[in-house]
This record gives structure tokens, C-alpha cells and sequence, in this order.
């Protein structure tokens, strides 16, 4: 009798959970495959984090999906004539999700909070950088004061999320995993549940226009394919990421719109030459510098690209949703991106011309050319992550078209930590598939090709350029923005026309949405990130 | 490795004392210090196999130009990665010699063992949390998801065993037995994604353990929740493992069965069911123990495949997260309750068996 009971009363919840999801039409179900490491910003390192960051924390500025950035806590901003000093007036009257008042005490409290906490990994190395004294006035003033000059005071603060003074100045900054999330933002955290999903709530009070849906739940699918089955059986209203392989059949998905465009944070897929000059090797930080020798030789690496079919990897290993590469720095960042550099062209008898006349014959007759002293052949070993779902068929294709200029390539996957290890600073390969994502701000990958980070691993390739490296420090500190675009277009000349890497593509966003749920989604702007709160703000429910 | 059969002194005493209480005692005194044993061994090996994985934690996951490197030493100093892994070595993969001079407690491995002491399983390294409470929301996660698919599948298991068997090499058995081994090689992974792409159509949720939001339902309505997204993984789950068990249940009855004494019992004229209930299950179900005991062991490991096709949050998915990002405070966390709790059972399995089996005792 017990039993029947105790069955009765499961099978009653169910149907009354099943019934459940009515009353909230307006929460915003965000699906995606990822979720938060951590909700203490200075701890937190994956880009989840900070999507929920965006929503619940406001900072000096906001960033645009056109790439330009927006005051946003500040009503004004004035900065002195040798460009040192940086005077924020903030806004009256913006409150806390408590109720508590935020004013410019808070502002300075948090900058010189990660200014002073070196543990923190990105906020504090790269954007505090050039902070020299941050205070507040009496007048609700903000005066940061820098150690240098610099042109890109925005790109430095809009990830620096402002935090309550009131709650951060008695906890541990270290431990404090922030599950309350006390923040300004537009959304308020209501429920936290790691790796599981984030359900925020909307802050009416919000000091700008309060968004017009009552919630956002991110929910984490370990599994993609659950994901895209998801959207079109309508558990979720809007997928972050998908499979390329998935696109095509959301196409035809029953109230499904499939978007594609720019990421926000723009990637770039990259073949890494391994060109370390013995004399550059890092030994001291566990350099072993096993480089093919053949790949110093800029001859080479020009006829590997002239070899590459850009348009084809893309066509088949991205299914075609992906940009030709150009340069390190994706066209995602705007205008940083030096779209006049001609690149090589495909041309398969120009790229054995170029090995003949540099002397690489088949001296043995195996197919393979041989360095010109015969020494040995032309054979590189080519290593992706094992983790990457479309490096493998990069490889083969790669294998298949450099083969035609008489190069081989022996193909292994590796576990992407084990393939840190030895690619830097040990240099210990061939050539790498791999892939960065931008900064909007340039600077950052700029950094990669500079001699400074060999012995830091930040320079995968071994690429010493004493030029690049003269610009690299002029551009991080011209204060005109025409003058430094100048410097970083000429850098990504140089170093395309010493072709330290092959760009074979640019990464795009491919993301979906419920057209029976919420309208208004932002999909015509020059970067795609619905689950960005430039979307959530605007958006409302389906009438 | 179900039953563990010790060396004995062959005495004549031994088999005139042997089922006193006292050597009982001893025999269970040394089982435990066997798993004692075995756990202690457990920590050790923990400790170095994942040092011996190639890579450095502190950078596992990031390629960052933004991370410098006094940022990347910060966090190998957070995390005691700065210190030598032992006495001699600096790292173990790259194997790196270092100084053998150093203070013993000050290195990666007694620290480890220092901290295991105090019950301090350490701080995750990819999410910073105390990795003790991190494993215990994981844990009861998987406790009642594999809980109620072991339930179930230990119950049908036995049930169509039972059947089988009394039933042996009729078409039933022969449908039971292929379709038993059908279920049994189906790979798990690939069962999972079919049901969940079948559930979904009927509004079944395909991901996670509650939806985002049910903590503000009723009581009854949470409970509803967590039982419509549990219903596709223990499916799943009971699919597979009931296979399983029917299998060795159908060949371990049939095994009694075929006994002397079950033909002692027919020709006293006792009813089939009679004679399955009082004389053979009782046999039947020793192999039955063991196979329960050590998949019990493994419970607490979650079905890595099942969680992650289905998004459950139990400790299978934790492990499977871990091992991707070299989280290895969680990795040794996890893996040190697997052991003790394979162990666990083990020991369970031992002393059940000498319940079921008088025998047994007097090895």
C-alpha cells in the first residue's frame, strides 16, 4: 500500500513538473557548453566568467559590439595634458543590488584591489600595469594617475569590474568565491549552481535602461549535440555555440534562426613555424630547441604557404563557416587589422620553384626533398592538441598538399598540456596546429612575436626581429591612435613577409535562436555575442 | 579479486576452534588491515601517477599572452607547485633531478600527506574551491543517480536471471540471453544519446540535474524535477547493468541447478519454486555478491560516460573535467574515495559471503 502511494505520488510530480515551466515566459534560457571556473574576478580565468561578469558587475567603460567602447559608470572623463593623469566624474544616484550607494570610493577601492593583488592572473599583470595611484575625490571624482603614458586606457579598464567596497574590503580576496556576486549590473545573481547553470534576475533599479525580460539562466550542456537538439525541441531559447557540423540542420529547425558573424573575442587558427635561431634558444628555461633546420630558412616557409589552399581547409574542415586568414591579428579587432597586406598566393609550381632555386633537390629519389647539403630530408613532425575537434582533418589536408611540393609531414596529436610543455619555451618541434583569441585591444598578440617571450613562452615560433621588437615598445606607448594604427599595421607586414606563421583561417561565430521566444536580438552588428549583455538588455519577450 | 583467501597455518586446532568467535575476529582483524594497507598504498600512488602526466598545472588550459610569467609563478606558489615534488626530484615529467638536501616536509609529497592527515584534501586548482566540499555536492549526485539505477537494475537483473534459468534453453532463456548480451555490448555513450534524443520528444530534459529555477517550486515540484531529469541516465544506466546481472544470475542458478542435491530435492517432490527459493538462490546468489559489491565499489566513480552525455553533475563528470585541465587535488580527492570505497565493499563482499557461505569462514 506504501508503495503505491509513494508511486502515485512521483508520477502526480511529474505531471505537475511537466506543467511546471508556464509562469516564466520572460526568463531568458541561454544554452552553452561551458560554465564559470570562478565568480571572484580576480581569480577567474574562462571567458564564461566573465560573460556572467558583464551582466552583474559594470565597469568604467563598456565595449560595443563595433569595437568602440562607451562610458559607463562615468557621466564624463577628462585627461591631462601629458596624458598621465585620467579624471573620471561618476555618475550620482547608482546603486548596489543591496541598496547601498556606489560612488567613486568604490571604483578606487577595486583598481588598487587588483593593483595590489599580484596573484590575481590577468587582472593584475596586463590591465594594471600602468597604474601608478588611483584615489576618489570628494566630488564622486575617480584621478588615476599612470606610470607611463599609454593609448589604450579603455582597452585597460573595461575588464576591470568595479565591486563593493563595503563586502570586498573584509574578505579574503584569494578564497572568496563570491557566490552572493553583490554587483551593479543590469542583472542580480540569484542562483549559482557550478557547472550546472547561473539564474540571474533583472535589477529594475538599474541606474541605465533596465533590461526588459525578468531573468537570464545559463545552463551548461556537457554534451553538443544536446545542446542543438535543445534549441530546436525548445528547452532553450538561445545556443552560445554549436558543431559547424550542426549548422546546416538548424537551417531548417522549426522557429530556429541560425546567426553567424564575428566573435567577440576573435579567434585565429595558426600553423606555428618552429624558427629558433640556436643563439635565441631559451636553455635556461628548459630550451631544447629540436627545430627542423630547413624551417630557419624563410624560403621554405614562403613555399609551405604558397602550398596551402586556404579557401579549401575552410571549405572542408570548417564546412565553410570561417574567414581566409591574413595576419596574427584577426580582422575581428577592427581596426587594428591590416587588411592591404597582399597575401601569398596559392600556387603550387610558384612554391617548387621557390625550394628548387633554394637549393632543396630530391637528392635520394624518395619523393622527399633533402636540405641542400643532403643532410637530411624534408620531413617535419606536425602536432595539434588532441582536444581540437577540426585540427585532425587540417592535418591530413595539409599532409596531402604539402606532399605535392615534395614535403612531408609526419601527423600526431597531443594532449594539449603535454603539447605546451614541449612547444614553449622547449621548441621541441616541427610545426604545431593551433589558435589564440584577441584581445580587442592588439597588444596582447603582438606580444607573441617579440624576442621578450621567448624565454616566457608567450613566442611559439623562436621569432627574433629587433625592429618588431622597437615597434612593439613605440606602439604600446603612442598616444595618437592614426600613429599607432601605423605601427601596428607595419608590424603585421613584417612579420607576414618573413612568414613566421600561416594563418589559414579566422574563426566565426555561429549561434541560434528561438523566434517564438524574444525579439530583438542584435545580429546585424559587426560582432556576434547574443549572450552578451549588449543583446540581453534589448531584447523582449515574443508577444 | 572478490574473496581474499589469506595463508593459514595448517593445524589440526585450527579446525577444532575454527568457527569460534575468536578467530573469526583475527580473520577479520587482518581483512582490515589489508584494506588499511591497500589505502595507505592508495595515497602514495596517487600522489606520483599524476605527477608523472607531462605538463604544468599551473598552466593547464591557459595560453594566454596575457598571463606573464611572475603571474604564472604566482599561481605555482598558491598552489605549492614551486616546491620539489620529493627529495631529489624537482618535477617528475620533465624529470628534472634536484637537490636531495632539502627538507623533507617541505615538499609537494609530504605536504600532500601532512595536509591528508588534518583531513585536508586541498583547493581545486581550476575553480579554487575547497576540493573536500566540491566532491561532496559531486557525490550525492552520483549516489542518487547510480543508486537508482543499481537498484533497479540489480532488481530486473535477478528477476530475468531467475526466469531464465528455471526456464533454461527454452525460447524465453534464448530471448533473454540474446537479449542480455545485446544490451550488455551496446557502448554506453551511443545508448544514452538515443534515448536522449527519444525522451526529448517527449519534453524530457536533456541536460543537468534540476532545471535552473526549480529551487523556488514547491517541495513535491522539486522532487517531480529531479525525477523527470533523472529518469533518461537511469535508463541508461539500468540498461546496461541489469544485462549484466542477469547473465551471471541465469548461469550461476543454472550451475546449482544442475547440484546432486536440487535432484535430491525434485525427487522429494518439492514444487520448482520451492526448490529455487530454499535450495538454489541462496547458492546462486554468491558470484551474484561479488559482481554487485565491486560495481558498488565503483559507484562512487559515476558513469563517466553517462554524466557526460547527459550533463549530470556527479562525480564521473567531475573526474572526466579534472583529468582535461590537470586539476589534480580534485583527481587525488576523487580517486582516494574510489579506492576506499572499492575497498569498502570489498570488505563488505567478504564478510557477506561468509554469511551466505558458512564455508567460507573457516578459510
Amino acid at each position: 500500500m506504501k508503495h503505491k502511494l509513494l508511486f502515485v505520488l512521483v508520477i502526480m510530480s511529474l505531471i505537475l513538473a511537466a506543467c511546471g515551466g508556464g509562469g516564466q515566459a520572460s526568463v531568458v534560457r541561454i544554452g552553452k557548453p561551458n560554465s564559470p571556473d570562478n565568480l571572484n574576478p580576480g581569480m577567474a580565468i574562462l571567458a564564461a566568467a566573465y560573460t556572467i561578469f558583464e551582466l552583474v558587475y559594470d565597469s568604467m567603460y563598456d565595449l560595443n559590439l563595433d569595437g568602440s567602447f562607451k562610458l559607463s559608470l562615468a557621466e564624463s572623463m577628462a585627461v591631462s595634458e601629458d596624458g598621465l593623469t585620467y579624471t573620471y566624474k561618476i555618475k550620482d544616484g547608482i546603486k548596489w543590488h543591496d541598496g547601498k550607494p556606489l560612488t567613486a570610493e568604490d571604483i578606487s577601492f577595486t583598481y588598487n584591489l587588483y593593483k595590489d593583488t599580484p596573484e590575481y592572473p590577468y587582472l593584475n599583470g596586463y590591465y594594471t600595469t600602468y597604474f601608478d595611484t588611483i584615489t576618489a575625490t570628494e566630488n564622486n571624482e575617480v584621478v588615476i594617475t599612470l606610470t607611463e603614458a599609454i593609448p589604450n586606457i579603455e582597452s585597460q579598464l573595461v575588464f576591470l569590474y568595479i565591486l563593493p567596497r563595503h563586502i570586498w574590503e573584509s574578505v579574503d580576496k584569494l578564497e572568496y568565491e563570491n557566490f552572493e556576486m553583490i554587483g551593479s549590473g543590469p542583472f542580480k545573481m540569484a542562483e549559482y549552481v557550478q557547472n550546472e547553470f547561473v539564474r540571474l534576475v533583472v535589477n529594475k533599479d538599474y541606474f541605465d535602461t533596465p533590461a526588459k525580460v525578468d531573468g537570464v539562466t545559463f545552463q551548461t550542456f556537457e554534451n553538443q549535440d544536446a545542446l542543438v537538439q535543445a534549441i530546436k525541441t525548445g528547452q532553450v531559447d538561445m545556443i552560445t555555440e554549436m558543431p559547424n557540423t550542426a549548422a546546416d540542420s538548424l537551417k531548417s529547425a522549426e522557429n530556429v534562426e541560425l546567426v553567424i558573424g564575428a566573435p567577440l573575442s576573435p579567434g585565429v587558427t595558426d600553423i606555428i613555424f618552429n624558427q629558433t635561431e640556436p643563439e635565441n634558444c631559451p636553455t635556461d628555461e628548459g630550451g631544447l630547441c629540436t627545430g627542423h633546420p630547413a624551417l630557419r630558412d624563410r624560403n621554405v616557409r614562403l613555399a609551405m604557404s604558397h602550398a596551402t589552399d586556404k579557401q579549401k581547409l575552410i571549405d572542408l574542415v570548417l564546412v565553410g563557416l570561417g574567414t581566409p586568414g591574413l595576419t596574427l591579428i584577426p580582422e575581428g579587432t577592427g581596426v587594428w587589422y591590416n587588411n592591404t597586406i597582399k597575401d601569398f598566393e596559392f600556387d603550387v609550381a610558384k612554391a617548387n620553384q621557390i625550394l628548387d632555386d633554394a637549393g632543396y633537390a630530391d637528392a635520394d629519389g624518395d619523393g622527399t626533398r633533402d636540405m641542400p647539403d643532403g643532410s637530411r630530408p624534408l620531413t617535419f613532425r606536425l602536432n595539434w592538441p588532441s582536444d581540437s575537434i577540426t585540427s585532425p582533418r587540417t592535418a591530413e589536408l595539409l599532409s596531402e598538399m604539402w606532399d605535392k611540393i615534395g614535403i612531408s609531414v609526419e601527423l600526431q596529436a597531443i594532449d594539449p598540456d603535454a603539447l605546451t610543455s614541449q612547444c614553449c619555451p622547449a621548441f621541441d618541434f616541427d610545426l604545431i596546429i593551433w589558435g589564440w583569441v584577441s584581445d580587442p585591444d592588439p597588444s596582447a598578440l603582438l606580444y607573441v612575436y617579440t624576442t621578450e617571450g621567448i624565454p616566457f613562452g608567450s613566442n611559439e615560433t623562436g621569432y627574433s626581429n629587433p625592429k618588431y621588437d622597437e615597434l612593439y615598445a613605440q606602439q604600446q606607448t603612442e598616444l595618437n591612435f592614426e600613429a599607432r594604427k601605423a605601427i601596428v599595421w607595419e608590424m603585421q607586414q613584417i612579420v607576414h613577409d618573413d612568414v613566421v606563421y600561416i594563418i589559414p583561417s579566422y574563426d566565426v561565430q555561429v549561434q541560434a535562436y528561438r523566434t517564438d521566444r524574444f525579439t530583438g536580438w542584435l545580429t546585424d552588428q559587426p560582432k556576434l555575442a547574443l549572450e552578451d549583455v549588449t543583446s540581453l538588455v534589448v531584447i523582449e519577450p515574443v508577444k | 579479486m572478490g574473496v581474499e583467501l589469506f595463508p593459514r597455518p595448517h593445524n589440526l586446532k585450527s579446525f577444532t576452534t575454527s568457527r569460534s568467535a575468536l578467530n573469526r575476529t583475527r580473520i577479520l582483524l587482518r581483512k582490515i588491515a589489508w584494506a588499511l594497507f591497500t589505502i595507505l598504498f592508495v595515497i602514495v600512488l596517487n600522489f606520483f601517477i599524476f605527477r608523472v602526466l607531462p605538463g604544468d598545472p599551473a598552466r593547464a588550459g591557459i595560453r594566454d599572452p596575457r598571463l606573464k610569467a611572475e603571474a604564472i609563478e604566482m599561481l605555482r606558489v598558491r598552489f605549492g607547485l614551486d616546491k620539489p615534488v620529493i627529495n631529489c626530484f624537482e618535477s617528475l615529467n620533465p624529470v628534472k633531478l634536484g637537490s636531495c638536501n632539502v627538507n623533507p616536509l617541505d615538499t609537494q609529497f609530504f605536504i600532500y600527506v601532512r595536509n591528508l592527515l588534518q583531513g585536508e584534501l586541498g583547493i581545486s586548482y581550476h575553480t579554487n574551491r575547497p576540493v573536500a566540499e566540491v566532491l561532496g555536492e559531486r557525490l550525492w549526485n552520483t549516489i542518487l543517480l547510480i543508486g537508482a539505477g543499481q537498484i533497479l537494475s540489480i532488481f530486473i537483473g535477478v528477476v530475468f536471471g531467475v526466469f531464465a534459468a528455471w526456464k533454461a534453453r527454452t525460447s524465453i532463456d534464448r530471448a533473454a540471453v540474446i537479449s542480455s548480451l545485446v544490451a550488455w555490448s551496446l557502448p554506453t555513450f551511443w545508448l544514452g544519446i538515443i534515448l536522449l534524443f527519444w525522451g526529448s520528444k517527449f519534453g524530457l530534459p536533456l541536460a543537468g540535474k534540476a532545471t535552473p529555477g526549480a529551487s523556488t517550486y514547491p517541495l513535491l515540484q522539486q522532487w517531480g524535477d529531479i525525477a523527470r531529469h533523472m529518469f533518461l541516465p537511469t535508463l541508461t544506466y539500468t540498461i546496461i547493468f541489469m544485462a549484466e546481472y542477469t547473465l551471471i544470475m541465469r548461469s550461476s542458478l543454472m550451475d546449482v541447478l544442475s547440484e546432486d542435491y536440487i535432484l535430491t530435492a525434485k525427487a522429494k517432490g518439492l514444487s520448482t519454486f520451492q526448490i529455487l527459493k530454499d535450495h538454489a538462490l541462496k547458492n546462486a546468489m554468491l558470484p551474484l555478491v561479488t559482481v554487485i559489491a565491486i560495481n558498488l565499489g565503483f559507484t562512487v566513480g559515476g558513469a563517466v560516460q553517462i554524466e557526460s552525455v547527459f550533463s549530470w553533475p556527479g562525480l564521473g563528470l567531475a573526474i572526466f573535467e579534472a583529468v582535461a585541465r590537470r586539476d589534480f587535488p580534485i583527481l587525488q580527492g576523487a580517486f582516494l574515495l574510489l579506492a576506499i570505497s572499492v575497498i569498502f565493499a570489498n570488505l563488505l563482499a567478504d564478510l557477506t559471503y561468509t554469511y551466505l557461505d558458512p564455508r567460507v569462514q573457516t578459510e
